[in-house]
């Protein structure tokens, strides 16, 4: 226990040290909160409402699928598992490492988006606040096991990047949080419900309701599941 | 009880049989080199035992803690030495023994990013990871390489420091001499078996051609070769004394390890 909880806290250290990582889940997010916030406030002030969603859904789908993969690739596309292994470190503990890291990165992500949008640009608090925090790790949690997928199923840094910005545009693009999702056709909203994405920005920006948690609840134990049969295989 | 035994362990990749019945036995407390030149089986063989990899046939059981020092070893390029052995350690839970750090001259490197160590620096790291956890026997796969001089003799050291603590390590390398300095005992693999065990001096005896014997008297120089050195010496100085000639220097060449291995292994790649 003392090693894993020792291993967290270095894993966060680390990915503060790599660019890739301290981009996806802060820089980017945080220069598109500032940029998009602004224009969005100022043409349409409505979007207050729904400001601090619509970024936490982007920062979130981001910092998942970008910063996430590289880190697992690093470590189960080279030599590091093997080293990890024969020091009595199984095989599992750096997917777990690099998942709790990331967890936490983009948690706070979420709290320092929700008080900037509050304080920078008037955004609104979610009336129900448990819920919101809910529906946030429950999007975090699917969100990051569809960028393991993606970090455990492809081991090639090039090819992982190409795989996680397929995955990121269409997240965010289908899922609602820039513009409805009905007046998708039928086809592409049925591709945006494959993605966390799409039901977490219902959750968090429509009320706590099980027709959106059911479906995000199974695509978690799908990508979940993909995880530990990928996990088995390395 | 041995630390290390192997019985009739086979492993093949697709069709190509790496290990075609394999037996090693290791005593504990002995320094082991496993010998083969290059594809002979070797790296497949320690994988098997340190349990990193399945075989199809045969028997392994390695009684005692394992620490390894892999031939091709990574760590995440953000990761500070000292945090990795932090790290090592604590998941076993021992601690980094500042001997052992000051031995291997790992505390020089403690802050620096795994990245941004040369080969011979990321070396050390892996061996004082593989010594972390306080291991019974250790593996060192290709030790030196990439190593300079004094991190050579640091190796040396700590070896000889693990024996007399009685530990058991199990190396490969392509040094001869270093074999020859360091190991007790050896196997060397030919094509997935081994062709020879035994002592360094017993491989020798075994394959070490006849001994060449050079004789500087003071009006020429004589060489021969001696099958039996004793008595073709003697021999040969009864005639120079016959003959008048006064002795100055006898030479002795003997058969290197490096020549008694390449004669066996190409014998055995025929």
């Amino acid at each position: 226990m003392k090693g894993l909880f020792y291993g967290v806290l270095l894993q966060w250290k680390m990915d503060l040290r790599s660019k890739t990582m301290l981009i996806a889940c802060y820089l980017v997010p945080l220069a598109f909160f500032v940029l998009m916030g602004g224009i969005f406030v100022s043409i349409m002030p409505e979007s207050r409402q729904t400001l601090t969603q619509t970024m936490t859904v982007f920062a979130i789908s981001m910092g998942a699928l970008i910063g996430l993969p590289p880190t697992l690739v690093e470590f189960y596309g080279s030599d590091i598992r093997k080293v990890y292994q024969v020091s009595g470190i199984p095989g599992w503990v750096g997917f777990v490492l690099a998942m709790l890291s990331a967890f936490c990165h983009l948690l706070l992500m979420s709290v320092l988006l929700f008080g900037l949008s509050f304080v920078c640009f008037g955004g609104e608090i979610p009336s129900n606040l448990q819920e919101y925090v809910l529906a946030l790790i429950l999007l975090l949690l699917t969100s990051l096991f569809m960028a393991g997928v993606v970090g455990l199923g492809v081991k090639d840094q090039a090819k992982t990047s190409l795989f996680s910005i397929l995955l990121f545009l269409p997240s965010i693009l289908l899922s609602g949080v820039f513009f409805p999702a009905e007046l998708l056709s039928p086809v592409l909203e049925g591709v945006g419900k494959c993605f966390p994405a799409f039901w977490g920005s219902r959750l968090l920006m429509g009320g706590f309701h099980w027709t959106d948690i059911l479906p995000l609840v199974g695509l978690l134990f799908l990508y979940g599941g993909i995880c530990i049969l990928l996990l088995k295989k390395n | 009880m041995k630390a290390i035994q192997v019985e009739k362990l086979r492993k093949s990749y697709g069709a190509h049989e790496v290990l075609r019945g394999l037996d090693l036995a290791v005593e504990q407390g002995e320094v082991f080199a496993l010998l083969g030149v290059n594809g002979a089986g070797k790296t497949t063989a320690l994988e098997c035992i340190q349990g990193l990899r399945s075989y199809e046939k045969g028997q392994v059981s390695v009684n005692g803690r394992m620490g390894v020092q892999l031939q091709s070893a990574s760590l995440p390029f953000s990761i500070r030495a000292m945090e990795a052995l932090s790290l090592f350690a604590r998941w076993n839970g021992t601690r980094a023994e500042p001997g052992l750090l000051e031995t291997l001259g790992i505390h020089e490197l403690g802050k620096q990013l795994y990245g941004k160590l040369s080969p011979g620096q990321k070396q050390r790291l892996h061996l004082a990871l593989a010594l972390v956890g306080d291991p019974d026997i250790l593996f060192l796969d290709e030790p030196t390489a990439g190593l300079d001089v004094q991190g050579r003799m640091a190796l040396r050291n700590l070896l000889a420091q693990l024996k007399r603590q009685g530990k058991t390590v199990v190396l490969t390398s392509h040094d001869m001499g270093e074999v020859e300095n360091l190991c007790d005992t050896l196997a060397i693999l030919a094509k997935g078996k081994v062709v020879f065990a035994g002592t360094p001096q017993q491989l020798r005896q075994q394959e070490g051609r006849a001994n060449k014997v050079i004789l500087h008297t003071e009006g020429e120089t004589i060489c021969f070769s001696a099958e039996d050195l004793g008595r073709d010496l003697l021999s040969q100085l009864e005639l120079c004394r016959a003959a008048g000639q006064k002795v100055l220097d006898i030479q002795v060449e003997r058969d290197s390890l490096e020549q008694c291995f390449l004669r066996l292994t190409k014998e055995e790649n025929r």
